[in-house]
């Protein structure tokens, strides 16, 4: 066979890549949409600042049973303040987690796609990592069961059946990602 | 006979979208570095600035009273750089991913062309709407420098990338549906 010429001299060492290959559209659909939900949540805390506290105050006064209101203005109050705010926070950590976990979804099951051989697990995988993307949406019905709920069992609803399974789901995700990393690379 | 499929690969965005998303985040880490580096420099320029134009910032020369509105000022003008910081590291990730789905989701030119535009420069620009926030704080105060921001940066840059984001989602729905009747 005809020899290209110099191809007889040893060569800088080389590093292979694969082609960087691409998770199912689902999975991305959901990564995008978290990414624009993201968005659009820190516009609407930007823009719709008053609008939100006044319907958060509203619901508060909806629901004073559960937010304990004892007929003391002053108490009444600050009560409804530490709500609201709550609310606020809940809105406020949706934005910043739906842009972060969508970043994370979509590289982390991108390295899914591109390092996991094994259909059944890239499978899981895709389960696990997606389910654990809708971790966000935990910090909205945060905020929403705050107002409907009180203060505090809003928040133990949200962190014990939304924010906990599915920031467990992500974790586990991400854990077999790496323990499959680390089987392919042994 | 064994048929091998392999998952499709993704498709590299232009090469300027990509410059402008790692000088994004090259931007936001010089930004944190110098935040940490010159914070006594640029408490100081800010403050300097502020007591330069007293009537912009309501000072009334009771030592009291000023401080308390010098000391607002300042914490919105850290907040700003905070918030540059910030907002830059994480849109030009966002750039990159969202530019990857469109160069290999989108089929048609010009809508491809478009929407990668509209994200680079809605998440690029968005950022430095912060920058610009904190720079104006000592010139313009704290509302009327919010404004400005708000109206030459923020809303056009951040509704490019929303409106750019929500068409990119609707055009992977479409495609997943398109994909699955065929």
């Amino acid at each position: 066979m005809p020899q290209a010429a110099n191809n007889d001299k040893p060569r800088a060492a080389m590093i292979m890549s694969g082609p960087v290959r691409r998770p199912p559209l689902a999975v991305v659909l959901v990564a995008i949409s978290l990414l624009a939900l993201g968005e659009t949540a820190g516009a609407a805390m930007s823009r719709l600042k008053p609008e939100i506290q006044r319907y958060a105050a509203t619901r508060v006064a909806a629901n004073a049973g559960a937010h304990g209101f004892s007929g003391s203005a002053e108490y009444d109050d600050e009560v409804r303040e530490r709500a609201i705010f709550t609310a606020e926070a809940g809105l406020s950590f949706f934005h910043l987690h739906a842009e972060g976990v969508g970043l994370v979804l979509f590289f982390a099951s991108t390295l899914v796609a591109s390092a996991v051989p094994w259909r059944r697990a890239r499978a899981a995988l895709y389960l696990l990592l997606t389910l654990g993307g809708l971790f966000p949406l935990g910090y909205l019905a945060y905020g929403a069961a705050v107002l409907e709920l009180g203060r505090d069992a809003g928040i133990d609803l949200a962190e014990r059946w939304i924010l906990t399974p599915l920031g467990i789901s992500a974790i586990a995700g991400l854990v077999g990602l790496l323990l499959v990393a680390a089987r392919r690379r042994a | 006979m064994t048929v091998v499929v392999e998952a499709p690969a993704w498709r590299m965005p232009p090469r300027w979208v990509l410059l402008v998303a790692v000088l994004s985040i090259a931007c936001a880490e010089v930004g944190g570095a110098s935040m940490a580096r010159f914070k006594v420099e640029l408490t100081r320029w800010a403050r300097d600035g502020m007591l330069a134009r007293p009537s912009v910032h309501g000072l009334v020369g009771v030592r009291d009273v000023d401080e308390r509105i010098l000391d607002e000022a300042l914490v919105k003008f850290d907040a700003g750089l905070r918030l540059f910081h910030m907002h830059a590291e994480g849109m030009g990730l966002v750039i990159i991913a969202t530019s990857m789905v469109a160069a290999t989701v989108i089929r048609r030119a010009a809508a491809r062309r478009t929407i990668i535009a509209l994200l680079t420069t809605g998440g690029a620009g968005y950022p430095v709407g912060y920058l610009a926030w904190s720079a104006l704080i000592p010139s313009y105060g704290l509302e009327r420098s919010k404004t400005i921001a708000e109206w030459l940066v923020w809303v056009p840059f951040g509704t490019a990338t929303i409106v750019a984001l929500w068409c990119l989602a609707g055009l992977v729905a479409w495609t997943m549906i398109s994909r699955n009747r065929a």
